[in-house]
Parts: structure tokens; sequence; C-alpha cells
């Protein structure tokens, strides 16, 4: 998750994977049902000073194939510090770094790994508003993406890439920019996506490349925002049937700008 | 159940909590891609939250980059309007950089044409 303004362009918060941007926000919760599984999770994340933020994350996890008995439990911890490394406003462009920090043995025995996983991660956003007048129609669209390496604190599990992003369609920014459509304000706060979300093994044996492909909506409001978004796996390895997932989101920083929502340090950048 | 209901709840006053947040562009006139038979006289911009006019600004220029602005910006509450002269056929755009009252900042760049 995380949400953020870069030059014209605001970059709503992601429900699949995280983008790239330090910010006060609050999801709660983020319920998914796929695969025989339900998460129901809850991250924080929290200014330090601009550009840098810790981000806090649990779930609680019901799992079980049918004719088992079903696991329940929560999930380990995840602390996810994230530093903006570079901005640039006349391109739309953000890119930060991240280390996604699952701490083992936080979680319950049924449902949570008993090691750590450390995942260095990339995480970049890019808005194509500078695209030609010829192109117009296609301003509002950005991507988001994220690259990490995920290592296993356990000698005998598979380090893996975790890679994965988002497409969208901002109608607010086509309504402002380009051309005004005459939305609703509801409508114009519509923000059409698919998010993508991959796990690939390094070493033999670690199996193939699983994941889901999440078409779906955001309606950003000006303090909270919904998203829900169907989950498609990509192959057998990744599930079976179709998913759904739906976040409630708060913007800590625009509901509480003088106090819990701006950096520690530092002030607003 | 009764978990999610209190989730509801506090959801409910956190929204209802006063609180402020990044200025969006609500409605232009003219709007964005406008193609205009009659020049216009101002141009008008509402935004979704109130501005800190000392920091918030519009310019409005023709298609050689030239200024066409007739006046000083007008802010008042959420609202910006900015006078401009006679506007001969051609395009124009209009760059507005706004900083809502909790200091939050916002930008955005559109073109209108008036039509010969």
């Amino acid at each position: 998750m995380a949400h953020g303004v870069v030059g014209q362009r605001f970059f709503p918060a992601t429900i699949t994977t995280d983008d790239p941007f330090a910010a006060d926000e609050l999801a709660l919760p983020t319920v998914s049902s796929f695969d025989h599984e339900t998460d129901i999770d809850v991250d924080y994340s929290k200014t330090i000073v601009p550009g840098f933020a810790i981000g806090l994350g649990i779930g609680h996890v019901d799992a079980g194939s049918p004719g088992e008995p079903r696991e329940r439990g929560f999930g380990n911890l995840e602390i996810s510090p994230t530093l903006e490394v570079a901005r640039d406003d006349q391109h739309e462009f953000i890119l930060s770094a991240a280390l996604d920090w699952e701490i083992g043995g936080t979680g319950s025995k049924k449902v949570a790994e008993p090691f750590s996983t450390y995942t260095p991660t990339i995480k970049f956003g890019k808005g194509f508003g500078d695209l030609p007048d010829s192109m117009a129609y296609l301003r509002p669209l950005a991507v988001t993406g994220t690259v990490g390496y995920a290592i296993p604190d356990a000698h005998d599990e598979a380090k893996s890439v975790e890679w994965g992003g988002a497409i969208e369609y901002s109608l607010l920014y086509l309504q402002n920019n380009v051309r005004d459509q005459g939305f609703s304000n509801l409508i114009a706060h519509l923000t059409p996506v698919v998010e993508f979300n991959f796990s690939s093994p390094t070493k033999n044996g670690g199996g193939p490349t699983t994941g889901t492909v999440n078409p779906g909506l955001i309606w950003s409001g000006q303090h909270v925002q919904l998203a829900a978004e169907a989950m498609i796996p990509v192959n057998r390895a990744s599930g079976h049937g179709l998913g759904l997932i739906a976040q409630l989101h708060f913007y800590i920083d625009d509901l509480f700008p003088h106090s819990l929502g701006k950096p520690l340090f530092g002030g607003r950048k | 159940m009764r978990k999610l209901s209190l989730i509801g709840l506090a959801a409910i006053a956190w929204c209802a909590a006063p609180a402020e947040a990044h200025a969006f562009l609500q409605h232009a006139d003219p709007g964005a891609g406008a193609r205009l038979a009659i020049a216009p006289t101002k141009v008008v911009l509402r935004f979704s939250e109130e501005l800190e006019p000392a920091f918030s600004s519009v310019a409005i220029t023709d298609g050689s980059g030239r200024n066409v602005a007739a006046g000083p910006v007008l802010i008042r509450g959420n609202a910006m309007l900015a006078p401009v002269r006679l506007l001969k056929p051609g395009t124009y755009r209009v760059a507005w950089h706004v900083v809502s009252l909790d200091n939050h900042r916002t930008q955005g760049v559109y073109g209108f044409v008036v039509k010969p």
C-alpha cells in the first residue's frame, strides 16, 4: 500500500502490491478470499522524516482444503521501512528502496513460518502525463512496480524473486488534465486498475513461478479509499478458482495533517 | 460480527472528524480540452479544499507562451478566478498550483481552444 502525489499525478494506494510512497496511512482491513484461504490484514505506515516511513503489518489467516481441518491464527508481524530515493515531478516518476522483514515466530505456529524472511525491494511509479498531444488519452495511464529478493533465514528454504506491479487509468487525470468528460465527483475519483503479483523461486526444486493477476477498481476520496479486485491465478500452482480482495484505506496524512499524519521530524515535503 | 461493527463505527468516527486534505481540482471553467466558440473572459477553478492564497496561483498562456492575464488572480475559499484579456482564436494553457490549508501541494496543467 501507499498513496502519494508526484507532479500532476495522484497515485492511489494499490492493494495487492506495494507502491513506492513513504506515506502516513492505514489499511483496515484488507480482506481476501482465495484458494480456500481467507485473510484479514491490517497495515499501518508512519513517516519518520519526509520521504522515509516505517510500515507495520499483521494478518489473520483462516486456511484449509475441503475435507481437511481448517487452520487459523495470526501470521508473522512484518516491518517495512521505505525510503524515497528519487522523484521527478515533470515526468511523474518516483523510485524508492525498501526492506520487508517478516519476523519469524511472531505469529501462530499453525499458519506462520518459524523463520524470518528479509526482502530488499526496489519500487517505482511512473505516470504518463508527459506523452505528446497525439497520445493525450494515454496520459491518465500510470504504472507502479516492485522487485524484491526474498531471503529466508532458513537454509532449506528457497530464495525467490518477488515481483509485481499495477497498471492504472486515472479518471481524475482524464477529467482534469486531458478532457473534461462531465464526470460526477463519484465517477471522477475512480481508477480502474490491474495489479499483478508473482513469486519466482531462484533454485531448482523451489517450484514454478506463482502469482495472480487482479483486475479491479479503486475509489479514492479526500480521506479514505475503497478498492476491490478479482484474483485470477496464473497457473495451477498458484491456486484454484477466482478470488476476491477488498480494502478500506485511510489517508492518515489527510485525516490528521497536523498531528499523526505528518512526519515525526522535518515537517511536510 | 461485533468486532466488525466496532471497526465500522471507528471508521465512521474517523471520517467524520474535521480534517483537511490534498486540494484536488473539482471543476474548471473552461474545462480541460474545451473547444469554445465564444472566448471566455475568465478562468475559474474550484477545488476540493480551501486554498492557502499566498502559495496558490494559476497562469494562463497562449500558444506562444505569452501570459494572457488581465489582472491579479483572486482566491477565496476553495475557488480561484483569473481574469483574461480578449482571447483570439487559438490554443491556451492553464497551469495551476495550489497549497491547501494543511500544506499539501497539488498542481495541474490543461489546455483549451478558442475556435475561429
